[in-house]
């Protein structure tokens, strides 16, 4: 009876248990319904009211965040939940390409351009007599979630001039990025800017919510900065530096230790400065970039080619062809630090301070040391083969696969991708070379500068042409 | 000495089925090699003398016991990259992954597929690419549009079929939208109602100068359109770029440069 009793009670209770998984679905249905119906509504309003404004807005600030370079949304793979919009992909992914050939992966904007800054190099100094204009955070957020459904972006990169302080533009950064990630559950990729001399607290906070921080260094060295960005000093841009890369240490260890911790700033920081607006030399800029990998542990540094936006006694003459050339050695060169275990002081050192304009670094360095030269394919180290001009990444490493199970020739290497054009001057397979070639920096820089090497941009585009027959830093200190 | 053409239907199903009949026949008959026998995935304008053509009928049981095999032995990357160069659009591909899978179930070798030098390896691996490629373009360039009934509409066209790698993509990028995905080039649809498994239709009427996009859709395709122009720096336009990272054919269905 007893026993009866209890039964009925616990089916009674699973009952009740029924009832209330069931209202908890439902409420959770409505609950969600309600919430997709809050953004469309606030699509419509964005229609009837705002509209205008809004594609005057997105104008002026996309012009305003045009310069900064980062537009990548690598670094972190991140399923959905099934339930929310949005996911993150380690590669990153392009969704188009500007008329410039700049890739365009993020809504990249400014969510001000005011300033009360006044950085000689910047068009949005507080001198200069432009459009202002600040977006809401409501905005901001409608953007990113339309745009991002209609799969035109991999997530948002936001900006901002300075309004009244650093601390005030900071936090304004935080309730957007607090909304987009609570109120509009987005999932996608966001890189935010850390503004150097705010309250750490706030960059603290908002590395939860973001994806990628970046701090700009905006100029290599100090001194370049002191002349061109008054209100900027070396050491508040360093500090929200290392405070993020300290945070990404212990977030690490967090997630580690409580599997649910949120993770701080998972893609990594990055930095960028602009090259060609102060003298240093490819030696200094490369040193400072190898020290910020090395020592703040940066995903990226970007390099930007000085584009003249405004007039200034400081400044090249804005009419100064942008250094396009050099800007690619110096992202060749960091993709040699980066992938190829390469060290600064391999290419370039105190008495050769610019790279070489006719020949990548790659090619240059092995130029200068023939004496490792050739490689045998079959047996050479990975490390050794990534050092061959014409090998890559991935030739190397397929290299390595396919050799444990038969040895590789010329036609072999073929297949892997391997560019024979310019490798054939610095291997052998099976002891043989391909053609019989001299082992001679003369002869080699000739068969190699007869190929013409491909550049991203049109042989008689202007810039390329001038900086062929100048070294476009030198002719930047003569301007200066 | 006399070979063999197994003919089978243009779909993974159907080479698959073409791999498990071709071991079939070479039992059968006593063929002393598998370089004897070939996958086509049509009828050649011409036959060959001293060969022997045979029609494969696409059998989902036997295709499915292929890629246990293949999944089991080879492992899954293989597998994979397989079904990756059997989307492609070349058409010696069913021959090619044939004799990868032939010469990967020899040795046992899971992998087979860094074995570049054999010539059959290698064509397997640059159809995969090939497809690879032709994905991460969709991921990238795919443009969808909203319907006045909220759901979400893309057309594409691909040269290698890879709709099917393409909707879990999207799928779990955006859980909670209807979306439907359709490639001109197959006629076939992949549709995803929100919160719920993604499937495949084929063979469906669909005139296209029946949808009706929602009110907002035209304000946002010039809000991106906008942002595109803008972002561009003039002192760098460099249309030779941009037209190789990002080619022509793919414009046609992409918003930002489409005429208003």
């Amino acid at each position: 009876m007893l026993c009866n009793f209890a039964l009925l009670q616990i089916r009674g209770l699973l009952a009740v248990w029924g009832i209330i998984v069931e209202y908890l679905e439902k409420y959770k249905n409505s609950d969600h319904n309600f919430f997709n119906m809050d953004i469309s509504c606030s699509n419509i309003a964005v229609q009837t009211t705002v509209r205008k404004g809004l594609l005057d807005k997105l104008r002026i600030l996309t012009d305003a965040a045009k310069y900064d370079v980062a537009c990548t949304s690598s670094g972190v793979d991140r399923k959905g939940n099934g339930r929310d919009m949005g996911n993150c992909v380690a590669a990153g992914i392009c969704h188009s390409f500007s008329a410039d050939g700049r890739c365009i992966s993020l809504l990249k904007i400014l969510m001000s351009n005011e300033c009360v800054y006044d950085c000689k190099y910047c068009a949005n100094r507080k001198s200069n007599d432009i459009v202002r204009a600040t977006f809401t955070p409501d905005e901001i957020c409608e953007l990113t979630m339309n745009f991002y459904r209609r799969n035109y972006i991999e997530g948002l990169f936001l900006s901002s001039g300075i309004i009244n302080n650093p601390s005030y533009t900071m936090e304004l950064i935080y309730h957007t990025l607090y909304k987009l990630r609570n109120v509009y559950r987005f999932q996608g990729y966001v890189h935010v800017k850390g503004i150097p001399g705010s309250d750490p607290r706030l960059i603290q906070q908002t590395g939860y919510l973001a994806d990628r921080m970046s701090v700009n260094l905006e100029l290599p060295t100090a001194q370049g900065l002191e002349k061109l960005a008054p209100n900027k000093h070396r050491k508040a841009i360093l500090t929200p530096m290392r405070q993020i890369q300290n945070a990404i240490v212990q977030g690490k260890h967090e997630v580690a230790v409580y599997k649910n911790a949120p993770a701080f700033v998972p893609a990594g920081q990055s930095t960028q400065m602009i090259i060609g607006a102060t003298p240093e030399s490819d030696y200094q800029i490369m040193s400072v970039a190898q020290g910020l990998y090395d020592k703040f542990a940066m995903k990226r540094v970007f390099y930007s080619a000085y584009v003249g936006v405004n007039e200034d006694k400081e400044l090249p003459a804005v009419c100064t062809a942008s250094p396009l050339l050099r800007e690619h050695r110096l992202y060749q060169a960091d993709w040699l630090l980066r992938f190829y275990q390469f060290r600064v002081e391999e290419l370039l050192n105190e008495k050769h301070q610019n790279f070489n304009v006719l020949l990548d670094p790659k090619c240059d360095w092995a130029l200068q040391h023939l004496e490792q030269f050739p490689v045998e394919i079959n047996r050479a180290e990975y490390t050794m083969l990534l050092r061959v001009p014409g090998i890559g990444v991935k030739s190397a490493q397929r290299i390595c696969k396919a050799r444990r199970s038969a040895p590789l020739d010329f036609d072999g290497l073929k297949k892997i991708g391997v560019v024979l054009k310019r490798a054939l001057y610095f291997i052998t397979c099976n002891g043989k070379m391909m053609y019989n070639t001299k082992i001679e920096e003369d002869y080699i820089t000739r068969n190699l500068l007869a190929e013409h090497e491909k550049l991203p941009f049109d042989k008689d585009f202007v810039t390329y042409k001038q900086l062929s027959l100048f070294d476009d830093s030198q002719e930047n200190v003569q301007l200066l | 000495m006399e070979e063999y053409v197994l003919i089978c239907e243009d779909t993974m199903e159907g080479m698959l089925t073409g791999v498990y009949e071709a071991y079939q026949i070479k039992k059968e008959k006593g063929i002393s090699s598998h370089d004897l026998i070939h996958l086509a995935i049509a009828r050649p304008t011409m036959n060959r003398l001293f060969t022997q053509y045979y029609d494969v009928k696409s059998d989902q049981i036997k295709a499915e016991k292929v890629i246990d095999t293949i999944r089991r032995v080879l492992g899954e990357q293989t597998y994979y990259r397989v079904c990756m160069a059997m989307v492609s659009c070349f058409e010696d591909k069913a021959d090619t992954v044939y004799h990868t899978i032939v010469k990967g179930l020899m040795t046992k070798d899971k992998m087979i597929m860094d074995r570049l030098q054999e010539d059959c390896v290698n064509a397997t691996f640059r159809y995969a690419r090939a497809s690879e490629n032709e994905l991460c373009h969709m991921k990238q360039f795919l443009r969808f549009s909203e319907l006045d009934n909220g759901l979400l509409y893309a057309k594409i066209k691909t040269k290698q079929h890879i709709l099917p790698f393409l909707m879990p993509h999207f799928a779990d990028r955006l859980p909670a939208d209807n979306f439907l995905i359709y490639d001109e080039e197959t006629g076939t649809f992949g549709l995803h109602p929100q919160y719920k498994q993604w499937y495949l239709v084929e063979g469906v009427d669909f005139e296209e100068s029946r949808i009706n996009y929602s009110a907002v859709e035209e304000e946002y395709q010039k809000l991106f359109q906008c942002f595109c122009n803008t972002i561009a720096i003039e002192a760098r336009i460099n249309p030779r770029l941009q037209r190789s990272m990002l080619p022509l054919r793919f414009r046609s269905t992409m918003t930002e440069f489409k005429k208003v």
